[in-house]
């Protein structure tokens, strides 16, 4: 049983200026899964995602959302659309309260997509280490708190699809384990999610479909089920 | 004595209050140090001469009018040269604001000539208190620039523009990620510190004759104060610029008044030495 | 006609002086000197002084030249290890610092009124109504020495050091101290340059006061090096004739435009040269002679510092 396609690429290329890092990537993305992508450093993971998220001009190439074409706009009118993008790292404003981060998440966006309160509620029960200290500035939490703070934000929007960033850099294993527990918690509700990662273990943990990116090329696309059995991710990364 | 030197030190720095932080929220927002601060200054001094001395309008509403025509112009020159430029590097854009600087002020010099001018404002007897003397120009100042200051202070802390330019300075491409148009930030920011420039124009305007060097004479102070406060920090550029204020009113008892901008220049000589982040600021260090 | 030419070509000849200097800390090294104007004014009013207490014309050069140095290498001390903004920000103060000096100190510079009677070089020796002539040479020598000992530096070790510098911030951080040492000695030899600038633009007009030195020379300089392309010698030299043509040519104008008084057109010109500074920076940031060499960026690393804290090495 498949589900509906909610995000579409097709053919999508796209580099910094000095050639494509990425090129030729079509992948569906099933609406409610969690779709991740892993590959050795430099195989253009961050590209990839950055391309989604509206930050990276896609050279040649179609995104598609529920069969909206979403390639020509960026980022800021991808909100509206329904993507939500944690970064890696620099993921909150660290000069804004924690209040102030909560806020800006949803104050620029239409008003149907504006927060309610009970959104932010909603939201800060899932969160509740940063519901404790609003007036904190963010740049004072730890590496951790910041992920959630970043996650948190990201959630404000009632987004259709999460965009993560490599969630786990950074983390103290303790982190990383309670991270993925929340992404997947996340996902139960319905929440589609797209991550990258380096943490192929963890990440394989909770995926439903994964794509292996090896030199800004496709090397596999499949469940992640059928990964570890018929595959061989070793050879897969050192090509 | 001395206090009457702190006291028109401390008036002569909340005029320069208002460019400082202009300054430092354009740095904030587009990491280049305007250099046509000075004569953006000079403009809004000229815009409200020609609505006080030409249209008859008293000094109060040409100074509104002409601020809220300059901060529109201010947008217009960010439009028209500066968006030009927005991937190019802080120097690209620093070396293009010292062109700017040299349009604006001799678009005055042009219709205006060299000549000093004055705005039309009745004369009145300075005040009196605590021994101190105060005249009516620098009540209107501080009035002027604390009621500038509470603007600005609510803006940025209590409205979603306000949060926004905030987020935009601090983080731009995060920015762009939770919906906010950089775009859109930067108008209103070109908007309002146009307006604050043009205003600390009339103020200037007041103190010392109008002329198209006006505020090409404020420059070096004007960076001391931001400096001082921590490129990128509003609320450090106000507290520089009244510490620039003072020191520069004080050294006139030792050196001649002229030499006001060589005071600030060796402040800021001295803090790029010892403290370059400023009082509240982060410096960009390069490797 | 001739001597207008001549007259013209001298004026643009220090100008080249100038953007030789400014091509070596800016164009060659990245380090943006706002502060042309004052230390060229430095340097004349040295030359000028050191040659009226009869120091003679080689040594009032000299003096000229080492007084500059100096002076580039200590400004350059102050901001070296911050971003080129500060650098930028210190020598328009510094501009500013040497203009109100010299305004004011009138004890050794007279202030506005200026040092008249100059002594030029080898004036005894050459009959006075071919001097002119003779000075165009010997600026069109020193051009061509100084063009020549540049263009050396470029390919000594030091002038590759210099470009791996300013190409590549890793290179940087690992030479770690060198670099500072590096950057300053090349502010300073910026100096030198100016020195020398200052010294001939005296000895030319044989008097100087301070309105020759305001801060629009600093923007002429850019123009001609930002025109002839910023790093390239000969660039620059075809950019200083070229700026120097479009100026002059709008003097020709002035009898179209007598509606206009002499501070009018002045301020004309001046308006212009920020117009053409603005609008060679927005699309001719590469020179108008060279090919736009398209800088091949590096497939960029995981991002370490967000965009805009990001220095990127193209204009």
């Amino acid at each position: 049983m498949t589900a509906p396609i909610l995000l579409r690429t097709k053919d999508i290329a796209a580099g910094y200026g000095g050639g494509d890092i990425i090129s030729n990537i079509s992948v569906d993305v099933e609406e409610g899964k969690i779709f991740t992508v892993i590959g050795p450093n430099g195989s253009g993971k961050s590209t990839f995602i950055k391309v989604l998220a509206g930050l990276l001009r896609a050279r040649v190439g179609g995104i598609t959302i529920k069969e909206e074409q979403i390639a020509p706009l960026a980022a800021p009118e991808r909100v509206a659309k329904g993507i939500a993008y944690v970064p890696q790292e620099y993921n909150v404003f660290a000069n804004l309260t924690i209040d102030e981060n909560l806020r800006l998440s949803t104050e620029f966006l239409k008003r149907d997509r504006r927060a309610t309160g009970e959104q932010r509620e909603r939201v800060l029960g899932m969160f509740p280490e940063i519901a404790t200290r609003l007036k904190l500035r963010a740049g004072y939490l730890s590496g951790g708190q910041r992920q959630m703070l970043a996650f948190a934000c990201a959630m404000m929007a009632a987004p259709v699809v999460l965009l993560l960033d490599e969630p786990s850099a950074g983390l103290s294993p303790k982190f990383v384990t309670e991270i993925f527990d929340r992404i997947k918690a996340v996902n139960e509700t319905g929440l589609t999610v797209v991550m990258i990662e380096q943490n192929v273990k963890e990440a394989l943990r909770i995926a439903d479909t994964v794509l292996v990116l090896v030199g800004g090329a496709t090397r596999l696309f499949v469940p992640a089920s059928e990964i570890g059995s018929t595959h061989d991710l070793h050879k897969l990364f050192l090509g | 004595m001395a206090a009457q030197y702190i006291l028109n030190g401390f008036v002569s720095g909340m005029i320069l209050a208002l460019p400082a932080v202009a300054l430092t929220l354009v740095y904030g927002i587009l990491k280049f140090p305007n250099f046509a601060s000075g004569a953006m200054l000079t403009a809004g001094a000229y815009l409200a001469l020609i609505f006080n001395v030409y249209f008859g309008m008293s000094l109060l509403w040409a100074a509104i009018v002409g601020s809220v025509i300059f901060a529109f112009i201010a947008v217009g020159i960010d439009q028209a040269v500066f968006r030009q430029l927005r991937d190019r590097t802080s120097i690209t854009l620093l070396v293009c604001s010292m062109g700017v600087s040299f349009v604006l002020e001799n678009i005055a010099r042009f219709i205006f000539g060299n000549g000093a001018r004055s705005y039309d404002l009745a004369i009145a007897r300075p005040k009196h208190f605590l021994g101190l003397r105060i005249n009516n120009e620098q009540i209107i100042t501080a009035v002027t620039v604390i009621a500038a200051m509470i603007v600005v202070y609510l803006i940025l802390r209590h409205t979603a523009l306000g949060r926004a330019m905030r987020a935009v300075a601090d983080n731009p491409s995060l920015a762009a990620a939770r919906g906010i148009r950089r775009e859109s930030i930067v108008r209103w920011t070109w908007g309002i510190t146009g307006c604050l420039t043009a205003v600390a124009g009339v103020l200037a305007g007041m103190d010392r004759a109008i002329d198209p060097l006006l505020g090409w004479n404020y420059i070096v102070s004007t960076f001391a104060a931001a400096i001082l406060g921590g490129l990128g920090n509003p609320v450090g550029a106000v507290i520089g610029a009244l510490v620039v204020g003072v020191v520069e009113e004080t050294s006139t008892l030792f050196m001649p008044p002229n030499y006001r901008q060589i005071v600030s220049f060796a402040a800021i000589a001295l803090l790029l030495i010892l403290r370059p982040q400023g009082l509240f600021g982060v410096a960009r260090i390069k490797k | 006609m001739v001597s207008y030419l001549v007259t013209i070509l001298s004026l643009v000849a220090i100008i080249s002086i100038l953007g030789l200097a400014l091509n070596l800390q800016w164009g060659l090294c990245g380090m943006v000197n706002f502060g042309i104007a004052g230390f060229f004014a430095l340097g004349a009013y040295t030359a000028a002084l050191v040659a009226l207490a009869g120091g003679g014309t080689f040594l009032a050069t000299l003096c000229a030249a080492i007084v500059c140095s100096i002076a580039c290498a200590i400004v350059a001390l102050v901001s070296l290890r911050l971003s080129d903004e500060y650098l930028a920000i210190l020598t328009l103060g510094f501009g500013e610092v040497v203009r109100l000096v010299v305004l004011n100190e009138e004890w050794l510079t007279h202030g506005s009124l200026g040092l008249p009677g100059i002594p030029r070089p080898f004036w005894n020796w050459i009959p006075e109504d071919q001097y002119e002539y003779w000075f165009l040479g010997l600026l069109g020598v020193v051009i061509l020495l100084l063009y020549l000992a540049l263009e050396r530096l470029l390919r000594s070790p030091f002038g590759r050091a210099i470009r791996a510098v300013r190409e590549d911030d890793v290179v940087a951080a690992t030479l770690g101290k060198d670099v500072v040492k590096l950057r300053v000695k090349v502010f300073a030899l910026g100096g030198v340059i100016i020195g020398i600038a200052g010294a001939f633009h005296s000895f030319y007009m044989t008097y100087i006061d301070p309105s020759q030195f305001s801060a629009i020379l600093t923007a002429y300089v850019f123009m001609a090096v930002i025109a002839g392309g910023r790093g390239s010698n000969s660039g620059l030299l075809l950019g200083s004739v070229g700026l120097m043509a479009v100026i002059e040519g709008t003097r020709f104008l002035k009898d179209f435009l007598n509606v206009f008084d002499a501070t009018q057109l002045s301020a004309i010109r001046l308006i212009l040269i920020g117009l053409g500074l603005i609008l060679l920076l927005i699309f001719r940031p590469q020179g108008c002679f060279a090919e736009y060499r398209l800088k091949v960026k590096k497939p960029a690393p995981e991002p370490r510092k967000t965009a805009a804290q990001t220095k990127t090495s193209t204009t």
